[in-house]
């Protein structure tokens, strides 16, 4: 699971048209790793695999249902109705999976609450660190406005990117 | 101790140390030249310490790597609680998504009409 985290963490890097070139391949060596075992995990870890077998039941149709109907939706374009219906469907799947197979008693309600407040705890520790490490790190000098020679690249590098005719 | 209340406080604590060690791993996936992680990965190992501690005098158990590792274990099974109340969350977002209407984009129209409807 570690690998796997590592390696989502390394796909996020960088812009969306670039990402980590190990990103990918690393996620999926952990995925690979967890998968495919070659003897049964010792106690407290045996549980969990059972616990995460029991969830991916509903949890992988939810998985794939939500990126279709995500897909599918007119979030940045017109609606593809075909992924979108597709989705639905195994959001509907999975729902109906998660009530055949969890069951949900109102004492629930306390662990989940609790397990959230410790969701938030852990967040905040870490925003709290990240604003002291950033407090202390000394101010830089105010960055000096760009040469003629500069200014002219960067003119020139937009003008192409916008396929604007250079001046003569 | 009270069976519910010893089960919650194994939530809370397994959940703050879990997240706590996806942030440290995070941290390592995306270390940088620019990054300054010391002082999150003190903070994430604090709570992940602190909240073994926690753990195991719930439980009352020696804090050890026994218990760290029940913490983690605790943590995977909080979150996988969670998930449901965050697919419930997701499911409407998504409803809302799939029943709104896109509003008007000048450049979409552009596009569109530049290399014709799809």
């Amino acid at each position: 699971m570690a690998i796997a985290v590592i390696g989502i963490g390394m796909h996020r890097t960088g812009p969306a048209f670039r990402r980590h070139p190990f990103g990918t391949p690393m996620a999926l060596l952990g995925l690979a790793v967890m998968l495919f075992r070659v003897e049964e995990p010792p106690q407290p870890e045996s549980e969990v695999v059972a616990a995460a077998i029991d969830a991916a039941m509903w949890l992988l149709p939810a998985l794939i249902g939500s990126a279709l109907v995500l897909m599918g939706a007119p979030l940045y374009w017109r609606t593809r109705l075909l992924p979108l219906l597709a989705g639905w469907a195994l959001i509907v799947a999975a729902w109906y999976q998660y009530y055949s197979t969890m069951s949900v008693v109102l004492s629930d309600a306390l662990r989940w609450v609790s397990a959230l407040l410790g969701v938030i705890l852990a967040f905040t520790v870490f925003a709290l660190c990240v604003r002291t490490a950033e407090r202390m790190t000394p101010q830089e000098p105010e960055t000096e406005g760009l040469s003629e020679k500069e200014r002219k690249y960067v003119e020139s590098v937009l003008r192409r990117h916008l396929e604007v005719a250079d001046e003569p | 101790m009270n069976p519910d209340i010893e089960s919650a406080i194994s939530a809370f604590a397994g959940s703050a140390a879990l997240t706590s060690l996806f942030i440290i791993l995070a941290l390592i996936g995306t270390l940088n030249p620019y990054h300054r992680p010391a002082i999150p990965m003190l903070g994430a190992s604090t709570v992940i310490l602190a909240s073994t501690y926690l753990f195991a005098k719930t439980v009352g158990i020696p804090a050890d790597s026994v218990a760290l590792r029940m913490t983690m274990s605790e943590g995977v099974f909080a979150l996988f609680d969670i998930l449901s109340l965050v697919f419930l969350v997701s499911t409407f977002m998504f409803l809302q998504a799939s029943l709104r209407k896109r509003p008007e984009d000048p450049l979409l129209a552009l596009l569109e009409s530049e290399t014709g409807p799809e």
